[in-house]
């Protein structure tokens, strides 16, 4: 119902943007539409009637006023509208962008369908870009948003101990500003798509058609629910810990969510001024980008990297906590060299800010950029190689339960072993002037980004689906979409890398036809990594309608969500628990329990 | 304990050895029609050398571990081994020589040879424009087929139009690529060094490998590497057009 209030709200704030702008071109002897203009001015004014009819006046900003805001329902309905509780909005983000991920997974069979054979199938060569352009984008946007928006939203409060993240109404705006992105993107593609994938390179995106102007404004949109979100996780990891949770007792994830939030918070309003700079030259007619009157393309090259690699760590430093948090907890043993591992996240968030050019060793920058560049994205192989460390050294002699969760954790090892190998032969210069650009670099990030990153994902959602939906999984199920997946993807992404040393390039609709067997292969083994998904989304949907209910704590495992009832109560805790020990004291002579749950009464005396 | 190690570490020669191995016997390469292709896949195989040994030892803590510490639940809890002291200073130490190894050589000492040689023997002009390439000669006429003559060191100049987008100069027998950009020019150095045909071959062939929109895919041009006779008669009979 609110959704639908925001729909219309939004509806009518578009046609007043557009209107009024109209008015005044219509006045100035202008036509009364222009598609990039129109949609410059119509989206911020339908974003804020979107906001307001979702529940963002009713909850918040009616108090603004001297009003009263109203009390949240409960029950099902309060998923569909605003509303400020850190688990409702963890589950929120959780099914929007698994479903967003399902979309943009659907994109790639047809992009696989479409490449099966050398000529065109499916697409012409304008659908073909437009359906790649928005795979990469879907796909970047699930990647940087789910593991904090998901699992940091509903576990980090739980983790450390808090009632809720530390600025709830931040929180819900951030949530709220997600599916205008999504539908906007939908849109582009309605009104004809745009050709420029996610990196969005003028002076292409200057001079394409106006599915660019969309494209730009839902991805600053989405800048701002980053920095939004990032913001929030380092104030509430900061100053929301519960007594005795000191820095070095933080769950590993709590870690992880923060070394990402902090690189969210500092790069993201790097690829907004991109974008924004990209916009004006198309609105206002600004030349930040036209070679012609002095702009430089190379600028936006430098600006959009120095946050969009940096942002791979905000994709993949939750995953790394997630990770090592299901490998302690279900091999039974302290985290290995946790001290190092937490070292190593804060390294990797200093370094990141300091390697973006490696994509660029083939754009015509200077020539004497290349050297630092090659030797600092070299460097950062030195504190990844720490979480290696901390897995192998976590799991060995360890008690492993090979449950899913496991399962796709210790994939994960796998995956980024492959992906962190290879690498480095993209940060090398002289082999990266020939792979740049290929199917090298598409498995290479698919490796780090699918098989690192999306496997964590898996592993966290099967391990916390628990106790965020108060139901347990269907095990089988799981372990047949584990198996699938696994293998799916190791037969979709290996050969990815040959056919690219061959001589392959990336985004293509067509090529010649030397590389078409490489090709087939790729999209059946594509498709059974597709067919992977059913077993998912049958295994989610049908466990958490009738699925068994779920102990308060399956896993045994010491960290605090898994102390409460699952789902745990409206404010997480009867009382203020009480943090006396390490996270991960699992064989140690002893220990005090991680922490003493407080009772409602006994809150008084802490 | 000592067993377990003992065992893993013979599972990380075995796997390091068979990941030698197929490394050796692999040929993933195009067709190597250039110096710098030979240079490029040199530093290709040296860094899967390298990399053989560290891959063995993940796999082989991986697979040991999930093959003999298993259980069948939460009851038990394992070894409280912390990871403190002397392990993780030379885990440390091992992966900062390593990468400090592959930053020197081949990473850095290839990139010094890579622009070390600024000579040329001929000098051409490339332009990329949606969705096409031209090539200027120095007799003065345009092609669009790439034909160059065998072991001479060729200058290229890449550029694409004031108005136009970026596009990248890319032929795989080459094995080296540079944007073309608008308004700007940049510059590739290559010595062919076998004859090859783009009719036969994809490798030869310049590829776009910048996204530039529509027909990005089709941006293609022919190579051909000829003998410097064949050479000559080719640029007579287009200079004599």
């Amino acid at each position: 119902m609110a959704i639908l209030v925001g729909l219309v709200l939004a509806v009518v704030g578009f046609v007043a943007g557009t209107g009024i702008l109209g008015g005044i071109r219509t006045s100035m002897g202008l036509e009364y539409w222009s598609t990039d203009m129109s949609w410059s001015v119509g989206y911020p004014v339908a974003l804020i009637g979107w906001l307001i009819g979702v529940g963002g006046w009713k909850y918040w900003a009616v108090e603004w006023f001297g009003g009263k805001a109203a009390t949240p329902p409960k029950g099902v309905k309060r998923y569909f509208e605003w509303n400020m509780d850190h688990k409702v909005i963890g589950i929120q983000y959780g099914v929007t962008f698994v479903v967003l991920f399902l979309l943009s997974g659907l994109t790639a069979m047809l992009i696989r369908f479409e490449l099966m054979n050398s000529g065109m199938q499916l697409f012409t060569e304008d659908q073909y870009n437009s359906a790649m352009s928005f795979h990469g984008i879907g796909m970047v946007a699930v990647a940087v948003a789910i593991m904090l928006g998901a699992f940091g939203n509903y576990i980090v409060p739980l983790q450390i101990g808090a009632r809720d993240m530390a600025f709830p109404r931040v929180n819900a705006l951030s949530y709220w500003l997600v599916p205008p992105v999504a539908i906007m993107l939908i849109i582009a593609l309605l009104i004809g798509g745009w050709d420029t994938g996610w990196t969005a390179y003028p002076p292409l995106s200057v001079l394409t058609k106006s599915g660019q102007v969309l494209f730009n404004l839902a991805v600053i949109t989405f800048g701002l629910v980053s920095i939004l979100g990032g913001i929030n996780f380092i104030a509430t990891i900061i100053y929301e810990r519960a007594p005795g949770m000191t820095w070095g007792r933080l769950p590993i994830f709590v870690w992880g969510a923060f070394a990402g939030s902090l690189i969210a918070f500092f790069f993201t309003q790097g690829f907004a001024a991109g974008l924004l700079m990209i916009l004006l030259d198309r609105v206002v007619g600004t030349s930040f980008f036209h070679a012609a009157e002095g702009g430089s393309p190379i600028l936006y090259e430098h600006v959009f990297w120095f946050y969009s690699h940096p942002a791979v760590y905000v994709m993949v430093l939750p995953a790394f906590g997630a990770v090592l948090e299901v490998l302690a907890h279900m091999s039974r043993k302290p985290l290995y060299a946790y001290r190092w591992v937490v070292g190593a996240l804060l390294g990797i968030v200093a370094i990141s800010g300091v390697v973006w050019a490696h994509h660029m060793f083939t754009s015509g920058m200077e020539d004497y950029l290349h050297a630092p560049f090659l030797v600092l994205t070299e460097m950062i192989s030195i504190p990844t190689g720490i979480i290696f460390l901390s897995a192998i050294g976590t799991i060995w002699a360890g008690r492993l339960w090979m449950r899913t969760p496991m399962l796709f954790a210790l994939a994960f090892i796998f995956n980024f072993t492959v992906g962190g190998l290879t690498g480095i032969y993209l940060a090398d210069v002289p082999t990266d002037i020939h792979l740049h650009d290929t199917y090298f670099v598409v498995a290479h990030f698919h490796y780090t980004i699918m098989g690192g990153e999306i496997f964590a994902l898996f592993a966290a959602l099967y391990y916390w689906f628990p106790k965020m939906t108060g139901r347990q999984f269907n095990e089988t199920l799981g372990k047949i979409h584990f198996w699938i997946m696994f293998i799916g993807f190791q037969l979709v992404f290996i050969p990815m890398f040959q056919v690219g040393v061959k001589g392959m390039n990336r985004r293509v609709a067509d090529y010649p036809e030397a590389y078409e067997d490489f090709n087939r292969f790729i999209s059946w083994s594509g498709f059974l990594l597709g067919i992977s998904f059913i077993f998912f989304a049958a295994n989610m949907v049908l466990s958490w309608v009738r699925g068994e209910r779920a102990v308060a704590n399956p896993w045994g495992a010491s960290t605090l969500e898994w102390q409460v009832s699952s789902p745990p109560p409206e404010h997480n805790f009867e009382g203020q628990p009480v943090i006396q020990g390490g996270a991960y004291e699992y064989g140690v002579p002893n220990a005090p329990a991680h922490a003493r749950m407080g009772t409602a009464a006994a809150t008084e005396n802490v | 304990m000592n067993r377990h190690l003992w065992i893993a570490g013979i599972l990380w020669v075995v796997f390091t050895a068979l990941a030698l191995a197929g490394a050796a016997l692999m040929n993933p390469f195009p067709t190597v029609g250039a110096e710098e292709a030979e240079f490029s896949d040199h530093a290709f195989r040296l860094m899967t050398y390298m990399g053989a040994p560290v891959f063995g030892f993940v796999m082989a803590a991986l697979l040991y571990s999930v093959l003999r510490f298993r259980s069948g639940g939460p009851g038990e809890d394992g070894p409280p081994i912390r990871g403190v002291g002397a392990v993780p200073r030379v885990w440390l130490l091992t992966t900062t020589t390593l990468a400090v190894v592959v930053m020197i050589y081949p990473g850095l000492t290839g990139l010094a040879e890579l622009r070390s040689d600024r000579t040329h023997d001929l000098e051409v002009d490339v332009t990329g424009f949606r969705w096409a390439w031209v090539v200027q000669y120095p007799e003065g006429f345009a092609s669009q087929e790439l034909v160059l003559p065998v072991d001479q060191r060729v200058k290229f100049n890449v550029t694409a139009p004031a108005g136009d987008v970026l596009h990248s100069f890319w032929v795989p027998a080459f094995r080296l690529k540079i944007d073309a950009v608008p308004g700007q020019i940049t510059n590739l150095y290559i010595t062919p060094n076998e004859l090859g045909d783009g009719a036969t071959d994809a490798a030869y062939r310049v590829q776009c490998a910048e996204l530039c929109g529509l027909y990005h895919a089709r941006m293609q041009m022919p190579v051909r590497v000829v003998t410097a006779e064949e050479y000559q008669a080719w640029v007579a009979e287009k200079a004599g057009k």
